[in-house]
């Protein structure tokens, strides 16, 4: 396929008086993970929703795989996987039953199924457990089971809304590294959603914010960090750091805070002071100022001043 | 299309299957009906249980109420459970999806309703040997019709109510009132009707017999089924369905 996976453009939806996607545009690439981040009610799923013909665009349109969902949603859900914002799983039957139901659904002849079937439960650590009804497995084997569902006809694309929530640390690194794997590997576009910064900056070659329906931020998790920085300073110096002068750096009107990072000074200022009277009072107290420059705003904190502009990052 | 509804149908019946094993939910109280409709019955109407023209009123019925439960179950309990958005997200479409539960859920009446006959039939026999009477066979194919016709209205009246229903609660509780009125509807009119009609319509059904009465009966059943599966399948569209 040429072109993007995804294709957003000009998308509103409202609900009754809620407007849950506002203007977005934007396109996801095929064979990466891309990461849809933004608060509780910022409209991601309804996003998910959107793509999968789920709901229908209130103006703008989408194409995913090149292919309309609200004109021709069979046709990209045949060619899409979901694991939405619940499980999905039927909790009366048994993880095996759950997914031959998809497997049926999804048309797999009956010997690929089964070895589909034993290599993904046991991939997710579910296979001993495969005869076991799901009502009774915790929040995270469900999870995992629903995962694997979501991936199970191996689709080109996979739409994932929160995949590690309620995943233990173990899980959720497993399941990222299997992810990863799929876009690296198999070409798969995988799409998700996700409150877990970390896992998106590592993760996501893309990552798009969204903020109450708003796209803020689109682009890779180090060009959002790029051009924002945290509001600190660092200064390499190559003499005339010590305990001492950190100590009285301290004391200076306008410093909240001054200490060593990595072989650097590093200054966090409040407003009011600027970093030319910084540097003078640095030379002023003997210390050979090698470099100095802003420090980089983490991905938790440009994602931060994406969804809330009042925070402390600055352009 | 028809592999679809195979597959959805199939689902279904292994929830229902599992239902049963667990004992869950009403899995007692249907042991309980295969004794009372199946052996207590039977021997209480004596050797001529299969020609009583009351089967033809407790079988449809009986038949009937387990395909609703089952209806009701198995549309609203998707969305009240939370796996209908996922379902809807898959390659099936709107009409295999409905249509598998309505196969699952008809198909789960009559199954019921067959092996209670049949579990009657060894009843009667067993106790009275040679003075059990036996079914005609065109009075069989007959009560065979207007079971199969009474559960398909069901199942698509059910699948119509619950829909829009949020809970497998709200729409048994709804469609309880609605069956209500639609079975005392028939007697309710006849009722009204004025005297000369009413001796008519007697004298035409007593010539029907039965057997025609059933055969008419069915067909009307079919009809309507029919009206109103397609009736369902038009409001159940994807981005239509409030998913809750
Ligand atoms: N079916 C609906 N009816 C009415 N309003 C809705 C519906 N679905 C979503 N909304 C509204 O649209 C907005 C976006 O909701 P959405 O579920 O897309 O958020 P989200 O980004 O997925 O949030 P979360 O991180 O909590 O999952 C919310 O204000 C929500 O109340
Ligand atoms: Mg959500």
């Amino acid at each position: 396929m040429t072109g993007p996976a995804i294709r957003v453009h000009d998308l509103v939806r409202d609900f009754r008086n809620v407007r849950a996607l506002d203007h977005v545009t934007m396109d996801v690439p095929p064979g990466i993970v891309f990461g849809f981040l933004g608060p509780n009610g910022a409209g991601k799923t309804t996003l998910i929703r959107v793509l999968l013909g789920l709901a229908k665009p209130t103006s703008g349109y989408v194409e995913v795989l090149g292919r309309n969902p609200a004109r021709e949603g069979d046709a990209v859900r045949a060619s899409t996987g979901a694991l939405l914002e619940h499980h999905g799983l039927y909790e009366r039957l048994s993880a095996r039953q759950n997914l031959e139901f998809f497997a049926r659904i999804w048309r797999m002849p009956r010997h690929t199924r089964d070895t589909r079937i034993h290599e993904l439960l046991s991939r997710f650590g579910l296979w001993e457990r495969r005869e076991e009804v799901v009502g009774t497995w915790s929040r995270g084997m469900k999870q995992r089971l629903a995962v694997a569902r979501a991936v199970l006809h191996r689709p080109p694309l996979v739409f994932l809304d929160e995949p590690t929530a309620g995943l233990d640390p173990v899980a959720s690194a497993s399941l990222r590294e299997e992810l990863a794997r799929l876009a690296s590997d198999e070409g798969v576009t995988v799409f998700l959603t996700t409150h877990n910064l970390a896992e998106a900056e590592r993760l996501c070659a893309l990552v798009g914010v969204v903020r109450r329906g708003m796209l803020t931020g689109f682009g890779t998790p180090d060009a959002l960090r790029m051009g924002r920085h945290s509001g600190a300073i660092l200064v390499t110096a190559s003499a005339g750091v010590t305990d001492a002068l950190i100590e009285a750096l301290g004391m200076v009107e306008g410093v909240a805070l001054a200490t060593r990072a990595g072989g650097d000074l590093r200054i966090e200022v409040r407003n009011g002071v600027t970093t030319p009277d910084l540097v003078r009072w640095l030379a002023a107290q003997g210390v050979d100022i090698e470099e100095v420059r802003p420090e980089r705003a983490t991905f938790e904190e440009a994602f931060l001043s994406l969804v809330d502009p009042a925070s402390g990052t600055t352009q | 299309m028809i592999r679809d509804t195979w597959t959805v149908a199939h689902k279904e019946w292994m929830e229902i299957l599992d239902q049963f094993m667990r004992f869950r939910r009403g899995g007692w109280s249907i042991l309980l009906v295969v004794f009372f409709l199946g052996i207590f019955v039977p021997l209480q109407l004596g050797p001529g249980w299969a020609n009583f023209a009351v089967m033809f009123f407790y079988w449809p019925f009986l038949t009937s109420s387990m395909t609703s439960t089952i209806v009701s179950d198995s549309v609203a309990g998707e969305r009240e459970r939370h796996t209908l958005e996922t379902l809807l997200s898959t390659r099936l479409s709107d009409a295999s999806i409905l249509l598998g539960k309505v196969l699952a859920a008809v198909l789960y009446g009559y199954a019921f309703a067959l092996s209670n006959l049949a579990i009657g039939m060894i009843t009667v026999h067993v106790r009275y040997g040679d003075r059990a009477e036996s079914m005609s066979a065109e009075r069989f194919f007959a009560l065979l019709a207007l079971l199969g016709a009474s559960a398909f209205f069901v199942a698509g009246l059910g699948v119509l109510v619950s829909l829009r229903a949020a809970t497998v609660r709200q729409a048994q509780q709804l469609f309880g009132v609605i069956l209500l009125v639609a079975t005392m509807l028939p007697f309710g009119l006849t009722q009204v009707l004025p005297t000369e009609m009413r001796e008519r319509l007697a004298a035409a059904t007593s010539d029907l017999g039965i057997e025609g009465i059933a055969w008419w009966t069915s067909a009307a059943c079919a009809a309507l089924a029919v009206v109103l599966l397609t009736v369902a399948i038009r409001r159940f569209r994807r981005g239509d369905v409030d998913l809750g």
